[in-house]
């Protein structure tokens, strides 16, 4: 196979970079056109998207005379892979207390990963990770955050997601609700 | 100021243009800043509120709202725009307030913004900062081009990302409709969106190719027009790891996409103190110069102004 100019371009590294470099750049440009990454929002839709991994996986063969390794995980912070894994065991947390585990639990049951529920609702990998990990510093403004847990649990078809994500909010405000242990 | 006058003062003021499509994403907040900034480097800067729907500046300021203001300027009231100018707390700051504009300001006919734009170059600093709404307006698009570097704002949440992108491109589609020669790349351009081939057509890139084949001179222009269109980039209120490489990604995706080459300034940390110089009304990058939001406007300050020296 040759390799063309345009192959270097669409990987965004200098002709001749090192073998390092190119699996890097693939990586990178690879979790860039994932469908939940927060940087192209919105930008592509899914034809375009799947045209833009098309010519990338296009140049890392060309350049590399070799298939490109199995897609990375989208976000920064991947799931684990045992995560996909893991089951949901005993009784569903209690939603009022640990809603963030309580989500957890009924995603595992179902048997979704992180990365299926980010591609339905559009929320990064990272971010349904923190509200599962109830990460209250890193996650975003309240009002935010609101949205995206009644998104989450409406995928997840809770009872009532509308209340969960009050419930949730209450715990993130620091009001009501018990505290853990 | 005594002395001889700067280079820039010379060739009249440079001007900036703080915009992005959301509302909310700390626009004036950023201009403000950005102008105290280049204050403390012993520069003089106007601050000029073109929000004309809702103009605050001169609350974040910190100063009563001014007597005279754009509206004078726009409704004749006052001959230039330098009258309208008023000394702010800051050494070097001067305010040009949109305060008070009446609504059927917020959208100046064609006229009224040349003349806005060709007083705002005659102004006596050596800056001048545009604080625009939010929006993609005609009137904010074209303000943002005419300007000598575009800044858009961004802060890590998906609206605001998706928000920026339509903007990138509705700036980007007036300045291609607006080349010279106008006549004929409108009309090449109209050719190419009612064509069989219109449906190709979804980024500016694809615009400009699929008119090069209808008309290759006309496409030239537009791609000089393209690689004239250099907008730059701030991430504002970052405050998680992932965040760090968002302003270099969206840089990526718009070259691979759009085919526009954005110039990523600097993301500034979300900052709590932010939030307090808003509230007690003092810039801060003038009353908390050790923050971290401070320090990391300085670096985007930098890049902003900063000029290649030219090889003699």
């Amino acid at each position: 196979m040759i390799i063309r100019p345009e192959d270097w371009e669409v990987l965004g590294i200098e002709p001749g970079a090192d073998i390092g470099q190119v699996r890097r750049a693939y990586r990178h440009r690879r979790s860039l056109y994932e469908p939940a990454a927060l940087a192209t929002y919105n930008l592509l839709d899914d034809e375009e998207r799947e045209g833009m991994v098309d010519r990338i996986e296009e140049a890392y063969r060309r350049i590399m005379g070799s298939e490109p390794p199995a897609a990375p995980q989208p976000s920064p912070s991947p799931i684990k892979p045992e995560a996909a894994n893991e089951v949901a065991i005993g009784n569903a947390p209690d939603p009022l207390s640990k809603p963030g585990a309580h989500l957890r639990f009924h995603r595992m049951a179902k048997g979704f990963t992180l990365h299926q529920i980010a591609v339905e609702t559009k929320i990064g990998v990272t971010i349904l990770e923190q509200i599962e990990n109830e990460d209250f510093e890193a996650l975003p403004a309240p009002a935010f955050v609101r949205g995206h847990v009644h998104q989450f649990a409406r995928e997840l078809k809770l009872a009532d997601a509308y209340e969960f994500a009050k419930f949730y909010l209450t715990k993130m405000q620091g009001g009501g609700g018990d505290e853990d242990e | 100021m005594t002395g001889e006058l700067s280079e820039s003062r010379v060739n009249g003021p440079r001007v900036w243009a703080v915009g992005g499509g959301k509302g909310g994403v700390g626009k004036s907040v950023i201009a403000t800043n950005i102008a105290a900034s280049i204050a403390r480097g012993n520069e003089s800067v106007a601050l000029v509120d073109a929000d004309l729907g809702g103009a605050n500046l001169h609350t974040l300021l910190g100063v009563p709202s001014p007597k005279t203001n754009l509206a004078d300027f726009i409704s004749k009231r006052v001959s230039s725009l330098g009258e309208v100018m008023t000394p702010t707390p800051i050494d070097n700051v001067w305010l040009v307030s949109g305060a008070k504009a009446l609504v059927e300001m917020a959208n100046p006919n064609f006229g009224q913004k040349s003349k806005i734009l060709r007083h705002i170059s005659a102004l006596e600093v050596d800056h001048v900062v545009l604080d625009l709404g939010a929006g993609t307006s005609f009137n904010v698009l074209d303000f943002f081009l005419a300007a000598r570097k575009g800044v858009l704002v961004v802060v890590p949440e998906p609206t605001s990302v998706e928000n920026a992108y339509h903007f990138l491109k509705a700036t980007f589609f007036r300045k291609l409709k607006r080349a010279q020669p106008r006549a004929q790349v409108k009309a090449a351009i109209k050719e190419v969106m009612n064509g069989s081939n219109r449906s190709k057509v979804k980024t500016p890139r694809d615009l400009i190719s699929q008119v090069w084949s209808v008309d290759p001179d006309v496409g030239a222009a537009l791609v000089a027009e393209a690689s004239s269109f250099r907008p730059a980039l701030i991430v504002n209120r970052t405050d998680h790891p992932s965040h760090e490489r968002l302003g270099e990604d969206i840089v990526t995706a718009c070259r691979d996409y759009f085919g526009i080459r954005l110039q990523f300034l600097g993301s500034l940390p979300n900052d709590k103190l932010v939030v307090r110089s808003v509230v007690e009304q003092k810039p801060a990058a003038q009353y908390f110069t050790q923050i971290p939001f401070v320090s990391a406007m300085r670096g985007v300050v930098g890049n902003m102004t900063y000029v290649r020296p030219r090889a003699s």
